[in-house]
């Protein structure tokens, strides 16, 4: 058993969902400026929502374009609008909205994007992409929680913070706890699940229950390798990932999205500009996703795509490879 | 309610050095967007200078009736009010397009006080108006209700708005899908403290409106998405001050307002409107602000 660092209990899996939903619920009885605006793809929660804040609902349908504006004047007159829908649709689908009506004047909007690279919904809903079109966005910030605990604490932090705040929700498989209750989550900071020597993988959202079970097996073999979560991608905790680079000498990212412009591009940046180190980038090849629900009987996508633990064990021993021949060379 | 003479004949000279406001900025790179700017000075004109609650002295007051220049590459006619207002200096009319200036090529919420909306990506602007009129309605929902209303069940007594919203929209711009999820939206919500100006010059960029993608019927267009609509000539000082008013006195009707000004394309200067200039650029720009200088130069 790997010795993880103080926060992390491993539990049963949860939907992180629940957490986002509490923690909206615990926000909107806070303030009263948080308003629901929906774009007819429901809301988490949306039961409580009709229940207790009919009035700080607004719909405005199948119609994301308008839904930013929208979203942006609502801001700009005091309110906290909180944006729900696929990824592909919020901000996909209405970029220049959200570039133009939100982000220019960083009105404190808050998006929650559904849908990672896989589920049963297939290739249109499956945004593989969505990161990356993201990342690029100035006045940003963008979230993508591991579990139930970071969900929850991802929220609440994000309805806290002043300025637009993108919160990417993933679909299937549900991902086990790992987070205790007490677990400090700040935006812009990594957190360190467990340290090692001879790697680190840094992973994100649902990537680190993988990236945590790589850790473990790679131990069986006698390879002390870190994990580090990076729930915040956008912007990077460049910080974090050079003393990872300081002390292991070879970093794996693993990120469930496109390798471009993602998370392995961002860390490549922070590397080669600070500290160059072996770096191999595990996610979506440069290839769109189709349909393939994700249960723990069935993996059909993460074993096309390469995104299972025995898959981050091989980039792993590559890296480290990578390394020891680099150092052969010195 | 008839407007009187002299409001009318002071706003019709107003008009006239708001476009010598225009001419000035237009000289700093010797461009800008000429034909939309002169066709949406008069109504620029009715609104700041006498229709909205606006105070310069506190452009951000929060009970300011909002504007969103959606066509917002013709700021210069709202920039020209702002200085006319006494927001801006006069010498601010020649940094327009420079760097750091509060004059910015688009309209720039944040650059400048008196703006409402940072536009320049067309079809944006109506959601946004709709937006703060939404908006307007949530903050009188939410709040305590006042003494006078404990009294007075809001059905006997009509409440005026904390403020209204004005959104100035190209006709060209009615191509945007988005427009038409905004119209929706508005009259989905009983937005009737919304009010969306059309400055129907009738050319777009590549040609007429109607021949680059009809626009046409547009009453009729607003109509069946459930809005209060009417026609005016937005040149008539007069037809454009009683239009305003009656949008005013409606509400309470439950429908977001339209108002079709039919314009001209570089109204005042017969350069630009034998051209149907959209954007122009040194000699062609020069010849019309000399004609114009010519023409309102005298304007006190």
């Amino acid at each position: 058993m790997a010795k993880f660092n103080e926060h992390i209990q491993l539990g049963e899996p949860v939907l992180p969902a629940k957490g986002i939903e509490k923690a909206l619920q615990a926000g909107a009885l806070k303030d009263q400026r948080i308003i629901a605006l929906l774009e007819d793809m429901g809301f988490p929660g949306i039961d409580w929502w009709t229940e207790n804040m009919p009035e700080r609902m607004v719909e405005v349908g199948i119609a994301e374009q308008n839904g930013a504006v929208v979203a942006g004047a609502l801001a700009a007159e005091g309110f906290i609008p909180v944006l729900y829908s696929f990824l592909f649709a919020n901000v996909g689908r209405a970029l220049n909205q959200v570039r133009q009506s939100i982000l220019v004047d960083r009105f404190n909007v808050k998006i929650i994007g559904r849908e990672g690279a896989w589920g049963e919904v297939g290739i249109s809903h499956n945004t593989i992409e969505g990161v990356g079109f993201s990342r690029v966005l100035p006045n940003l910030i963008i979230l993508n929680p591991a579990d139930v605990v970071e969900a929850e604490k991802a929220t609440e932090a994000m309805l806290q913070y002043h300025g637009p705040v993108l919160l990417r929700q993933e679909s299937s498989p549900t991902p086990v706890r790992v987070f205790t209750d007490d677990y400090p989550f700040n935006i812009g900071k990594a957190y360190s699940v467990k340290d090692g020597t001879d790697a680190t993988i840094i992973a994100t959202g649902y990537m680190l229950t993988e990236a945590i079970a790589a850790a473990e097996l790679l131990e069986d073999e006698g390879l002390d390798v870190g994990v580090l979560d990076m729930c915040t991608l956008k912007p990077l905790d460049d910080a974090a990932i050079i003393e990872a680079a300081r002390r292991t000498g070879a970093i794996v990212t693993a990120e469930n999205a496109s390798i471009i412009g993602g998370l392995g591009e961002g860390v490549a940046a922070v590397l080669c500009e600070n500290l160059p180190a072996p770096l191999v980038r595990v996610g979506i090849e440069d290839e769109f996703s189709q349909s393939g629900l994700i249960t723990p009987e069935r993996d059909d996508l993460k074993i096309h795509f390469g995104l299972r633990a025995e898959d981050l064990v091989v980039s792993v021993k590559v890296c480290i490879a990578k390394k020891e021949r680099s150092r052969c060379r010195d | 309610m008839a407007h009187d003479d002299s409001l009318v004949a002071s706003l019709e000279a107003k008009s006239d050095k708001l476009r010598n406001h225009c001419f000035t900025q237009f000289c700093t790179f010797e461009q800008g967007h000429a034909g939309g700017t002169m066709s949406i000075v008069d109504v620029v004109t009715a609104l700041y200078l006498h229709h909205i609650k606006f105070d310069p002295e506190n452009p951000d007051w929060p009970q300011r009736d909002r504007v969103v220049m959606s066509k917002a590459h013709c700021c210069e006619a709202i920039y020209a009010a702002l200085v006319e207002l006494g927001v801006f200096p006069e010498e601010t009319l020649g940094t327009y397009y420079c760097y750091g200036s509060p004059f910015q090529g688009h309209a720039d919420r944040w650059s400048t006080p008196g703006i409402d909306y940072s536009g320049g990506s067309l079809g944006q602007g109506l959601s946004f108006a709709a937006g703060m009129a939404y908006a307007e309605k949530l903050k009188m929902a939410l709040r305590p209700p006042s003494a006078e209303e404990t009294f007075l069940p809001r059905y006997i007594k009509r409440f005026d708005p904390l403020y209204r919203s004005y959104c100035i929209l190209g006709d060209g711009e009615l191509h945007e899908g988005q427009v038409w999820e905004a119209a929706m939206f508005a009259s989905k919500y009983k937005l009737d403290n919304l009010v969306a100006i059309i400055d129907y010059n009738k050319w777009c960029l590549d040609g007429p409106t109607n021949d680059v993608m009809p626009v046409e019927p547009l009453a009729e267009k607003w109509k069946a998405f459930g809005w209060w609509v009417s026609e005016i000539d937005g040149h008539d000082m007069r037809q454009i001050l009683d239009v305003l008013d009656l949008t005013n006195r409606l509400y309470g009707d439950n429908k977001p307002k339209c108002i079709i000004a039919h314009t001209v394309k570089g109204y005042g200067v017969s350069h630009w409107e034998s051209r149907r200039m959209h954007l122009g650029r040194g000699e062609e720009m020069m010849k019309g602000v000399r004609e114009g200088r010519e023409k309102y130069g005298q304007v006190q």
